[in-house]
């Protein structure tokens, strides 16, 4: 027996190694945002903060603009994931029921939406036409819903016992009764599943917003955090925060600190959510 | 049961479905025929009804423009390296955390290696930039081992590098989820049967476990061939920078940087619906051939 014992340790090895790679970078960028500026500028900053300040987070909650940014970016999640699970639900239950005029043919016409190539040209100008450019409904309803979501949700409804609806056909159940109060119910599992799938989808929307949105005061956190750290427009005050902070904070410093500010709220909520999103994934693979 | 109920609830199906019909008709099929825009010289003033119809005119551009080759050379470069790493890489990830015995382990592992795919890519390229860069904590190790130093992002030879690594990061752990369930549907005494046998481990694995596997790979194969110019959009917009365009510059940024910025829409839109064309043609033509080789294919 060993073996079977020396292949598991070299296993335990490599995979440790690998989760190392994907937690460090996340690590070094909340130490460097952590540490003093006399070590963050000497580069001696690695997976440890060294003399421990808070004064970059000080001074991000008083930002005005990254709380504007944030409110966006959790309005477009939550109506956003509502819009999408209304709809989403609605159609889905239509096209599970036997007795839905033409479904076969609006499945086929979801369906082709899978290879059919969205071109972004047509969809912007699309999008302008109907006067949604620089409004928040440009970043909720092109991308409301999808044929994925539709598939997965028409597969779990159908697999919702058909004996229950006959039942209620019997004492006179309508079909909007057996959506509100048989479906929906028994569903709640694919509802958080295809719901917490679209809120992250929401969260990071940031293609979209650049395309659509022009206005500053409606930039979601994506894109304000692209502007201020990839783009290096935090260079503009940084004159000004040292000297408010009376501190002489990197540029680095600040940009680490301003990743994390937006990287939390994900992270609070992911291990919790992990579950239904392997499921989701794994209800993806079927294949119809 | 009375007829004018049944007649009653077919209206209500009907309504059920109706939003979400108008939505897939106008945002799925309605731009596919504004890429009639293509055949035009699109004036955004005039819209499509009174721009002029130019025919071939885009295309003939396209083909004798010298910057069509270039993004076309730089699209298929970065496909083909994201499809030769990125492919195998959660089957390969997966066959690690298939054979792991410790259960806690292999849950704590695949919390993990699941979470940069949560994380958008703002937040991933950012992070790397700032690792990568001159001054960045990679440099900062690499020169105290006496290692030249390298700005990665900055760099035509290692941009394309910096993509597929960071796809990689930001994909792999995700990537192994389809593979994991595949691999769970094994019965487990095929590989008994098969120890009986004499069979060892490679032997095992070689006819047990990637028999089982070959219809997933094949299709993600396939799907990821069709998709082989399509880049992601904005991971390649957050590390792009002008010293690297020239090996960057991919389709869709390219459409986005010269049509919705430049406002070259009927010309961009033409290059588009050639990109959208070479996939619809690998797709099919890789289907039909994995159908007839494999006895695999995606529908």
């Amino acid at each position: 027996m060993r073996k079977p014992i020396a292949l598991q340790a070299f296993l335990a090895t490599i995979l440790t190694a690998l989760s190392l790679i994907m937690l460090a970078p996340l690590i070094h960028i909340l130490s460097v945002s952590l540490s003093s500026p006399l070590y963050a500028q000497a580069k001696l900053v690695y997976f440890w903060p060294k003399g421990l300040q808070f004064a970059v987070y000080k001074k991000i909650i008083s930002m005005d603009e990254m709380w504007r940014a944030m409110g966006v970016s959790v309005y477009i999640t939550v109506i956003g994931t509502l819009i999408t699970l209304a709809l989403t639900s609605m159609m889905a239950f239509a096209l599970s029921r036997t007795t839905m005029p033409g479904r076969t043919w609006i499945m086929r016409l979801i369906v082709l939406t899978f290879i059919l190539p969205a071109p972004l040209i047509p969809g912007f100008l699309l999008v302008k036409s109907l006067h949604m450019l620089d409004t928040l409904w440009s970043l909720m309803i092109p991308g409301a819903t999808s044929a994925f979501y539709v598939i997965i949700m028409r597969t779990f409804f159908r697999n919702v016992s058909g004996e229950l609806f006959d039942a209620a056909k019997m004492d006179g159940c309508s079909e909007a009764g057996i959506y509100f109060r048989i479906v929906l119910p028994l569903s709640t599992a694919v509802i958080a599943t295809i719901g917490l799938f679209h809120a992250v989808y929401q969260w990071n929307t940031y293609f979209s917003a650049l395309i659509f949105i022009r206005d500053k005061t409606l930039y979601p956190l994506q894109v304000l955090l692209q502007n201020l750290v990839a783009k290096k427009g935090l260079n503009n005050f940084m004159g000004e925060v040292q000297f408010e902070l009376n501190m002489p904070v990197t540029p680095e410093m600040m940009s680490a600190g301003i990743i994390i500010f937006a990287t939390v709220p994900i992270l609070i909520v992911y291990p919790f959510l992990q579950r239904y999103f392997v499921k989701g994934a794994m209800l993806g693979s079927l294949k119809e | 049961m009375n007829r004018r109920l049944v007649l009653r609830d077919k209206w209500v199906l009907l309504l059920f479905a109706l939003p979400g019909l108008l939505y897939f008709l106008l945002f799925k099929y309605v731009p596919l025929l504004g890429n009639v825009i293509a055949f035009q010289d699109y004036n955004i003033f005039k819209g499509i009804l009174r721009s002029p119809w130019v025919g071939f005119a885009q295309f003939e551009r396209m083909f004798g423009f010298d910057d069509f080759y270039e993004v076309f050379r730089n699209s298929v470069k970065l496909g083909f390296y994201s499809l030769l790493f990125g492919f195998p890489a959660p089957i390969i990830l997966a066959l690690l955390l298939n054979e792991l015995k410790s259960m806690w382990f292999k849950r704590i592992v695949q919390t993990v290696v699941y979470m940069p795919h949560f994380l958008s890519w703002v937040i991933v390229g950012s992070i790397f930039i700032n690792l990568l860069s001159y001054e960045g904590i990679v440099n900062t190790i690499a020169s105290k081992i006496g290692l030249a130093k390298v700005d990665y992002v900055t760099q035509g030879n290692t941009f394309i590098a910096v993509l597929i690594s960071t796809g990689i990061w930001k994909e792999v752990g995700w990537g192994t989820i389809l593979y994991l369930a595949a691999l769970s549907g094994i019965n487990p005494n095929l590989y008994e049967a098969a120890m009986v046998d004499g069979a060892g481990r490679w032997r095992q694995m070689w006819s047990i476990t990637l028999p089982y596997l070959m219809p997933t790979m094949v299709v993600v194969l396939l799907l990821s061939i069709g998709h082989i110019l399509d880049a992601n959009v904005e991971q390649v917009l957050i590390f792009l920078n002008p010293l690297v365009r020239d090996v960057g510059e991919v389709f869709d940024t390219y459409v986005y940087t010269f049509g919705l910025v430049g406002g070259q829409y009927s010309y961009t839109t033409a290059i588009a619906l050639f990109k959208a064309a070479v996939g619809i043609v690998l797709v099919f033509g890789l289907n039909a051939i994995s159908r007839r080789t494999t006895g695999e294919s995606l529908y």
